[in-house]
């Protein structure tokens, strides 16, 4: 059996059934179907567990965050999967949960004067300001007078998903067929011979080398005859897999986006309908989306997207959503509201194209990581969510007729399931949607529309590039702005003081300083703890590894320091940036941001960890 | 009409501590306005010693238990000398100081007596006749004012929370109450108190400044390094020069207990805030202490504030600190340092 | 010989200490805006009783370890999830609330009904184990109460540590002011111990343990039974999170020394 290094150390087992890795809307929808056909109505197993004759299946799923509650997502979902398997669902029983009420699409025009906007893009925005009155452009915003097809989500849900993560791990919890163990990350898969024997927990009681300390307690090995892979786009246990079995040939995740929000009371006189979504376009930067749902309790989701196609050379997200909050469009309403959550994930945006081997023997794989989002729709919870029910129906399928896990039998049961279903056929359509953002904003949702409007036939035909591909110098970026010789003084005055790049050319481009309130407007210091409520348990490895600090002493850019959702990475005067992991977010940005390689990996590893975001409301 | 109780234990050497006669202080201010009797009771060694130094409080009625098994603080014993007291006086409000004896047993008293208890009592006043009581909920961090209607009610005000009672010594008139002793009550025996050498002594009350060291110490600097035993030096020295008290925040107490690169003289007792002390203390100076507000509402307390932080826009000095020095601690921590040997 | 212990831990479930905290009045009195989503966490300082608790348990053979939580069902399945990885238990669950403002003295009684149940336990042997203050209503009070509902006379608050000695009985180190420690020895149980930190860190989160856990949590959680507090004379006239706002003036650009120089005049100023 072969695991990432043979250590001499011993280590315990234990065997389950079913092994579940990552607690989120996939697992949530995989554990939920399966839970129900455990036992039978008079408390008897209906599937007897293997690894413990007489007793029911043992089904355990472990989650990295300390809570099944502190995942992110900005949601608005058509919560087809989700009311299918919730027919019943009221959405009053979930908190922060509303159906859709309205949804608008809004052009954002620049207040400010300092975004980097095209010519082309600068003469439409004087174009559209000089149409005012037939445009109603108001607030410095455009409401467009529809909202394309492929964006609805009527019928839908705005959801908090740390909130409806928690509901669905109640649900699961009172039937008591399941276990769910937050607070618990898996460090990587077993594997013999392309075969997932199960997975290896983190090794607790070490330094932040990984070097055994006081109270050493080696990673357990949870032996399973089923693995079930669902913990999300930048996972450990997921990428270990594409490393070690590979990936489906042409298949690869070149798209990615950072996601930042802020969940925002307002101000007891703004009174927004709960289900009011607005999604927007054009401000902080063209290249940045955001949105704005309205939850029950006067309470807003408010965030936005930094895409790896944005060649921006900090990429950074944080200082960007402040001014977004700030739009006139918004701040309208955000206005003298309190901060109550804040956080950051990634976003696998190629969806289908990044689609890894979705079963094999001993493992299947479901929810974002296995390509399941739509990213012409920019819907993924609810693809997640019917991923794992497609799973968990597969499964009983083999379950009862007593077939074992294989490639093939995981293959028929689950991954025809799943090729057959809407989830796939929406993901076909959605494939090359993107690709026109490669080439810009305009010619991005140009080929959106194209591939909306031809139901999928038709695109772009451009080949998106890497992450590090798209990357502008910043003299590049911040031509007509700051010439060269000024970049370099700020870098230079940056790195002497260690303190963030993108800060200080954003200063000299014309953005405004943030007006620090205490409440709603805080220092990226006082986010992770006002609104993230970031932190991490003692007695684990640091889990961004700089492999090569010479690389790092090399590279010019440093967009892992100046992306950093949650300031974990941050400048040191020579080789490698440090790394505080009691502020990591695990948003997973500074692994796809990472321009150098090494060995074929990233230089900078990101590798399974403990701790994180302890907000419940994201 | 109410008759309020001064309940408090003698000290090891017989007086009666500060605490106890902030409690006086307030029980005193209270009987005018609810129009209340006021009885003082008084337990442990030389009760009657410590009465006579009150003797012009203005109480009705003094009452001691005295003798040899009340003078070491054990809950059966305190407890039947409390339940006796509180009989005895027909009290139907009770004021003690918050002290670890009293804490010890007051609640179980309120059980015995069919009262009710409140603790962390800031403030016992006459709202327009009712007594109204302000008290600290969730760790200090929601303040709460409260009546209840059940009778007896026991009220332990918190050290330093009202002005201590002064007044003439005398003779007061003291009434003895006879509390049983079964063997039952005398399972526990009090050995001795353990108090930590001098050199290690970190945590002083009295002291003029709270030092509140935050989990900065021990990260990563600007190098890139941790530098904690040039921070442990730091530290050490400017107690020794300032004589002030050490708190920490929970990150660093916790990392200490972890065994991690922390600050060995860094225990939990030193802990101020969400699960540690909430001392008092005129002056309190932060540092490196970001981002840990809800450990350090030990700063509630605390009369003037500095703190020594790298950022400028640190939430939790803006608005909580008088002062906010954007600054390296370790920079000018040694040059305080410095300053102080010099004088 | 030590003699075997039956540990009954009482531990309530108490916000996760870094979410701000909000209160407000409603028709039954003030409770935690949004109570119900704020993520929870096993007491603090009843958690470290726990550990402490199940040491003893793991040293002196035959002992046995109880924890006994007053909580909404919904808390305590999602605490438990933390909370069972932890340490060997037996849960004994009480379906009720547990917020700050609940009243301690009707909490005390439920408790102590819902531990007189438990059918194996020996009174005999009893050390009844918690936190010295929730992080809750933080008033160091439920303890002795259920202690005294228990008739036990033998109370200790702000414990870090306890011996078992050879002739059964125990020593105990509590707390006292000025950072000492008050030390006595007990006879043997039973007896009310209120933990401050104790010694021991946080356990490391063990599956195996947390497997066999489960197995009687889920049950017993299927079990708890509903407890209702209702306010007896009780009633709040003002609930608030102190807004003290302070003048904060920010020193920047100074040279160290001059801010040394600064401070030193202050703190040496009477």
């Amino acid at each position: 059996m072969s695991t990432t290094e043979q250590p001499a150390i011993e280590r315990a087992s234990i065997d389950v059934d079913i092994a579940c890795v990552g607690f989120g809307p996939a697992t949530g929808g995989f554990l939920t179907t399966l839970s129900r056909k455990l036992m039978n109505d008079d408390g008897t197993p209906a599937i007897e567990s293997k690894v413990m004759p007489g007793m029911p299946l043992q089904v355990i799923c472990y989650e990295r965050a300390d809570d099944i509650g502190f995942g992110v997502s900005g949601v608005v979902t058509r919560a087809r999967g989700i009311r299918g398997s919730f027919p019943e669902l009221d959405p009053a029983q979930i908190p922060m949960a509303a159906p859709v009420l309205s949804e608008k699409v809004v052009y954002l025009l620049d207040p400010i004067g300092a975004s980097r906007r095209s010519l082309a893009l600068r003469i439409g925005d004087k174009f559209l300001r000089s149409l005012n009155r037939t445009l109603k452009v108001a607030h410095d915003a455009v409401e467009l007078p529809y909202t394309p097809e492929f964006l609805h989500k009527k019928d839908g849900l705005v959801l908090s998903i740390g909130q409806f993560n928690q509901w669905v791990g109640t649900q699961l919890m009172s039937s008591g067929t399941v276990q769910v163990w937050p607070g618990t990350p898996v460090g990587e898969a077993l594997i013999d011979d392309g075969k997932v024997l199960g997975v290896r927990l983190l090794d607790q009681g070490v330094d932040r080398s990984g070097a055994p300390e006081t109270g050493f307690t080696p990673g357990m090995d949870i032996r399973a005859a089923l693995t079930v892979i669902g913990d999300g786009p930048v996972g450990a246990v997921g990428r270990d897999i594409d490393r070690r079995i590979g990936t489906p040939p042409g298949n690869e995740v070149r798209e990615w986006a950072v996601g930042m929000k802020f969940v925002i009371e307002m101000r007891p006189d703004i009174d927004l309908a709960p289900g009011t979504v607005v999604h927007t376009f054009g401000f902080p930067e063209p290249e940045i989306f955001g949105f704005f749902y309205v939850h029950p309790g006067n309470v807003a989701s408010v965030g936005i997207f930094v895409p790896s196609w944005f060649d921006c050379p900090t990429r950074t997200a944080y200082r960007y959503l402040q001014h977004y909050i700030q739009h006139p469009y918004l701040w309208r309403y955000l206005e003298g509201g309190t901060q109550r959550s804040w956080g950051a994930k990634s976003l696998q945006e190629s969806g289908k194209r990044g689609e890894p081997f979705l079963a094999g023997d001993g493992y299947a794989r479901i929810g974002e990581s296995s390509g399941s989002t739509n990213v012409l729709t920019g819907s993924g919870v609810d693809e997640a969510w019917t991923t794992g029910v497609q799973l968990a129906e597969g499964v009983l399928e083999l379950l009862q007729a007593g077939k074992p896990f294989t490639r093939e039998n995981l293959a028929q049961a689950y991954e025809a399931r799943r090729r057959a279903s809407w989830v796939e056929k929406e993901a076909r359509v959605a494939e090359k949607s993107r690709d026109g953002f490669q080439r810009g904003v305009v010619t991005g949702m140009m080929g959106m529309a194209l591939t909306a409007f031809s139901n999928g036939r038709l695109s772009l035909g451009i080949h998106p590039s890497k992450p590090c591909e798209k990357l502008a110098t910043p003299a590049d970026f911040y031509r007509g702005k700051l010439m060269p010789e000024e970049i370099e003084a700020i870098r230079r005055e940056s790195d002497m003081h260690g303190s963030s790049l993108h800060d200080a050319l954003m200063d000299r481009c014309g953005w405004p300083p943030i007006p620090h309130d205490g409440t709603l407007l805080v220092s990226h210091q006082d986010v992770l703890l006002m609104g993230g409520k970031v932190q991490a348990p003692a007695g684990y490895a640091d889990h961004v590894i700089f492999q090569d600090i010479e690389v790092c002493g090399r590279c010019g850019n440093r967009l892992c320091v100046e992306m950093c959702s949650g300031q974990a990475i941050t400048r040191s005067l020579e080789g490698a940036p440090n790394f505080d992991r009691e502020k990591c977010v695990f948003c997973g940005a500074c692994m796809w941001n990472c321009p150098e390689t090494v060995g074929g990996q990233p230089n900078l590893q990101f590798k399974a960890g403990a701790g994180g975001l302890h907000s419940a409301e994201n | 009409m109410d008759t309020i109780l001064f309940l408090a234990h003698t000290e090891a050497d017989g007086t009666l501590g500060k605490a106890a006669l902030e409690a006086l202080g307030a029980a005193v201010e209270l009987k005018q306005p609810i129009n209340g009797t006021l009885v003082a009771a008084i337990f442990g060694a030389q009760a009657k010693a410590a009465a006579d130094f009150i003797a012009s409080c203005g109480a009705q009625r003094f009452l001691t238990v005295e003798g040899d098994e009340f003078s070491q603080p054990r809950y059966a014993t305190d407890a039947a000398a409390c339940e006796a007291l509180i009989r005895a006086a027909g009290a139907t409000i009770v004021i003690a100081a918050a002290t670890s004896r009293t804490s010890r047993v007051l609640a179980g008293v309120a059980h015995r007596v069919q009262g009710c208890v409140d603790t962390h009592v800031t403030s016992i006043a006459a709202v327009s006749g009712t007594i109204t009581v302000t008290r600290w909920f969730y760790r200090q961090r929601i303040e709460g004012s409260l009546t209840r209607s059940h009778r007896p009610w026991i009220l332990l005000l918190d050290p330093g929370a009202h002005a201590a009672w002064q007044g003439a010594a005398g003779s007061a008139t003291t009434e003895t109450v006879e509390v049983p002793l079964p063997d039952a009550l005398r399972r526990t025996t009090v050995r001795s108190v353990v108090t930590p050498p001098a050199d290690q002594q970190t945590i002083r009350p009295d002291a003029n400044l709270l030092f509140v060291a935050g989990a900065g110490w021990t990260k990563k600097q600007k190098d890139g390094q941790t530098h904690v035993p040039e921070a442990e030096t730091i530290i050490l020295d400017f107690l020794r020069n300032s004589k002030a008290s050490l708190g920490g925040s929970k990150s660093l107490v916790d990392l200490s207990g972890e065994n991690q690169a922390a600050l060995p003289f860094m225990g939990h007792l030193n802990q101020v805030g969400q699960t540690g002390a909430s001392p008092r203390h005129p002056k309190g100076l932060s540092t490196c202490c970001h981002g840990e507000e809800p450990h350090t509402v030990g700063w509630r307390f605390i009369a003037e504030r500095r703190a020594i932080n790298l950022d400028p826009n640190c939430g939790w000095a803006r608005g909580k600190a008088d002062v906010l020095y954007v600054a390296d601690a370790f920079e000018v921590m040694t040059k305080v340092n410095e300053l102080l040997a010099a004088k | 010989m030590n003699q075997l212990f039956h540990i009954v831990v009482c531990a309530s479930v108490v916000p996760d200490p870094l979410q701000t905290l909000e209160p407000v009045t409603g028709a039954n009195g003030p409770s935690l805006k949004n109570e119900m989503m704020l993520p929870a966490i096993l007491d603090p300082w009843a958690a470290h009783a726990l550990y402490e608790g199940a040491n003893l348990a793991r040293q002196i053979a035959g002992s046995k370890l109880w924890l006994v939580s007053l909580a909404p069902k919904a808390k305590l399945q999602q605490v438990m999830m933390t909370a069972a990885q932890k340490v060997p238990l037996q849960l004994v669950a009480v379906d009720g609330p547990c917020g700050g403002f609940v009243d301690a003295h009707q909490t005390a009684a439920l408790l102590a009904a819902a531990i007189r149940k438990i059918p194996e336990l020996d009174f005999s042997r009893l050390l009844l184990f918690g936190g010295w203050e929730s992080a809750s209503r933080s008033a160091g009070v439920t303890l002795q109460l259920i202690g005294e509902e228990l008739g036990i006379v033998d109370q200790f608050q702000g414990v870090d540590a306890i011996k078992p000695q050879d002739d059964g009985s125990f020593e105990v180190l509590e707390r006292i002011e000025g950072a000492r420690h008050q030390v006595s020895v007990c006879t043997g149980p039973p007896a009310v111990l209120g933990w401050a930190t104790g010694s021991l860190g946080e356990p490391r989160n063990d599956p195996q343990v947390g497997m066999a856990n489960m197995r009687s949590i889920m049950p017993a959680l299927q079990r708890a039974t509903a407890g209702t507090i209702a306010p007896d004379g009780l009633q709040y006239s003002n609930v608030a999170a102190p807004k003290q706002q302070r003048q904060t003036q920010i020193v920047k650009d100074k040279p160290a020394d001059e801010i040394a120089r600064e401070i030193v005049q202050w703190i040496t100023q009477e």
